[in-house]
């Protein structure tokens, strides 16, 4: 992988300065969705992300793939300012998923010109045919990985799988051509537990195997804590806690919602972590 | 009833260009294009004016197609970079392209009366020289040459729309956003489609024109709809399993869309009714109920994918396009 590295010897590979972003700027309705953000990922990264309703944390994923512009601030990837780039513009270094499987895979084509369009991404699109021989071979081999069987339905539309088939499929297509930053907001929230736990179990392998720098939110304060190397919180806007990996495996879901009341003032209102401790969800 | 059958075809093969055009356009990239009720007149127009001009007739038809094609990047140049609605882009184009017919032509209409038209000239190229075969042989022949160029432009248009570059204008029907994310800029793709898309509406009126020997500023009212009963009665018979059944089946449809037309005539049914019965069918098989090709159908007016929605269904919403 590509790595930028700074003169003074830390190579960071995406970067935000002071970012803002303000929704209905002045209106009685303004909402700051972020403010000042300023933050540094750095190969090796697996960020989860957790935060009340409404902080600012899918803004945050937004602006950093281009989905909404920042008013003010700056972002960096891999040493390029993409700040005022469009979105498909910024697509040949992000892979995206969000929340809705229907979302990321077109429905009415198949899998394989699903994977067809995920493997050019970023770059130009020529008249060569998109399903071709030995791209199909390498699409049976990704597809095979996520154990779900899909290597065996290559010419299914993608409108007729379930949503976690889909959702995997997603999560190859992302990750198909090589990003340098895989972004996850709650990819697994629409999910029945059994496939959650399935496409989080196929990410962490992935982002292992193919060493993705990767920022993932998530209302799951298990899953916060047991995945990735980094953790952070956001409220308001801001991003209020980040803790480092050697911090983070010492910590319970208690003390970490213990440190958020601290870091934040006020309790954590996220209305589906409510849910977990009463035990709905996996 | 053999002239039912020569006049059938050959109107079916001729709009059925202009069917392609409608199915990339409606149902394949989900925009609702008035731009086509402009571009058929135009096409034809422009033909005529460069015939009169003593431009030679295949060149003609070409100017034809292209003036079409420019058309098409007009309405998409207002979608895209001026942010007009997608509906409300192909009324103004359509209304500006009048002008551009009266002007051109110097008024309403244009007949190529005494002009050796385009068809003569491949006959003549083929070595089939006016007046050495019957009526009907000829005829026959133009046919021919009709359904060569048409399934020329039907195996194109299959390759093409598996290419990676063709693979993003069914992206850009089913999911603008998804597409935007994996690096293609959706405009450029709408642009694509509208210029190929009216390229083909701007031939086939450039070839009605050369068939009927004359333009006329009204000959485009009313083919739009046709356009989409052919597309419809493609899929009633082909289904829309496949793209390859698309294809095929829109030209099947407008064929015997034509055929019908052209034994309504035969048995003197009133003409002026057509437009009025037509535009009914398409109504009735629009709102068919539990009818396997309902979701198709109503997919050729939806303006855009709603996000969230399920498993690719569309909803009737043409005109509602968001730019977020
Ligand atoms: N497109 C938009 N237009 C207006 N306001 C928006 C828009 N997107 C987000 N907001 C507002 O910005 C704030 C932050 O929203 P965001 O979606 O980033 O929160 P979140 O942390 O992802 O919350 P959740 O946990 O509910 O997903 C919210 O107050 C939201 O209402
Ligand atoms: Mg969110």
């Amino acid at each position: 992988m590509e790595r930028y590295t700074l003169k003074r010897g830390r190579s960071i590979m995406i970067k935000l300065s002071s970012v803002y972003k303000v929704f209905f700027p002045g209106t009685p309705n303004e909402i700051l969705a972020l403010r000042n953000i300023n933050l540094h990922i750095r190969p090796g990264d697996f960020i989860t992300v957790i935060g009340s309703n409404g902080a600012g944390k899918s803004t945050l994923l937004k602006v950093i793939s281009g989905g909404e512009m920042a008013d003010e601030g700056r972002i960096t990837i891999a040493g390029k300012d993409v700040t005022d780039c469009p979105e498909h513009q910024r697509a040949a270094d992000l892979g995206r998923i969000d929340q809705n499987p229907l979302t990321g895979t077109a429905a009415e084509m198949t899998i394989e010109e699903n994977l067809a369009l995920a493997y050019l991404r970023g770059k130009k699109r020529g008249l060569g045919l998109a399903v071709i021989g030995n791209r199909q071979k390498y699409f049976r081999e990704v597809l095979a990985e996520t154990g779900l069987g899909l290597e065996e339905r290559l010419q299914t539309p993608v409108g007729t799988l379930s949503g976690g088939q889909r959702q995997a499929l997603a999560l190859v297509m992302a990750t198909l051509a090589l990003p340098k930053l895989l972004l996850l907001d709650e990819h697994t929230a629409a999910l029945d537990p059994q496939a959650a736990r399935q496409i989080m179990e196929t990410t962490a392998r992935l982002v292992q195997a193919k060493s993705l720098i990767t920022l993932m939110i998530t209302h799951n304060m298990e899953q916060a804590l047991s995945f990735g190397n980094r953790l952070m919180m956001m409220h308001r806007g801001r991003i209020v806690l980040d803790i480092a990996q050697e911090e983070k495996r010492q910590l319970s879901v208690p003390q970490l919602i213990a440190k958020f009341t601290a870091a934040s003032g006020s309790a954590l209102a996220d209305d589906r972590m409510l849910l977990e401790k009463e035990g709905f969800s996996g | 009833m053999e002239n039912v059958l020569i006049s059938g075809l050959q109107q079916g093969l001729i709009y059925g260009f202009m069917a392609l055009g409608v199915l990339l356009t409606f149902c394949l990239l989900g925009f609702p294009d008035l731009t086509v009720e402009g571009t058929f007149p135009l096409g034809a127009a422009i033909t005529a004016k460069a015939m009169v001009e003593g431009g030679d007739p295949l060149l003609a038809v070409l100017l034809g197609a292209v003036a079409g094609a420019l058309a098409g990047a007009a309405t998409g140049l207002m979608h895209t970079r001026l942010k007009v609605n997608n509906i409300l882009a192909g009324i103004l184009t359509t209304s500006a392209i009048y002008t551009v017919m009266l002007r051109s032509m110097g008024r309403p209409n244009t007949s190529l009366l005494g002009y050796e038209d385009f068809y003569t000239q491949v006959l003549s190229l083929c070595g089939i020289a006016e007046g050495k075969f019957s009526f009907v042989a000829t005829q026959i022949a133009v046919i021919v040459i009709l359904a060569v160029m048409v399934v020329a432009v039907r195996l194109l248009l299959g390759w093409f729309l598996r290419t990676d570059l063709g693979l993003t204008i069914r992206a850009a029907g089913n999911n603008e956003k998804m597409l935007s994310a994996l690096g293609v800029d959706v405009n450029q793709t709408k642009m694509l489609t509208l210029v190929l898309a009216n390229f083909l509406v701007g031939l086939s009126g450039a070839l009605a024109c050369q068939m009927q020997g004359f333009a006329d500023v009204g000959m485009g009212i009313g083919v739009l709809v046709a356009a989409i009963a052919s597309v419809i009665l493609g899929q009633m018979l082909f289904g829309r399993q496949s793209l390859s059944r698309l294809l095929t089946g829109v030209l099947l449809g407008s064929i015997l869309y034509r055929a019908l037309l052209a034994l309504g005539l035969r048995l003197n049914l009133p003409a002026e009714d057509f437009k009025l019965v037509t535009a009914l069918l398409v109504l009735l098989a629009l709102t068919m109920p539990k009818f396997q090709l309902r979701k198709t159908k109503k997919r050729m007016f939806a303006a855009k994918t709603r996000r969230g929605n399920n498993h690719g269904e569309v909803y009737l919403e043409a005109g509602a396009e968001h730019h977020d």
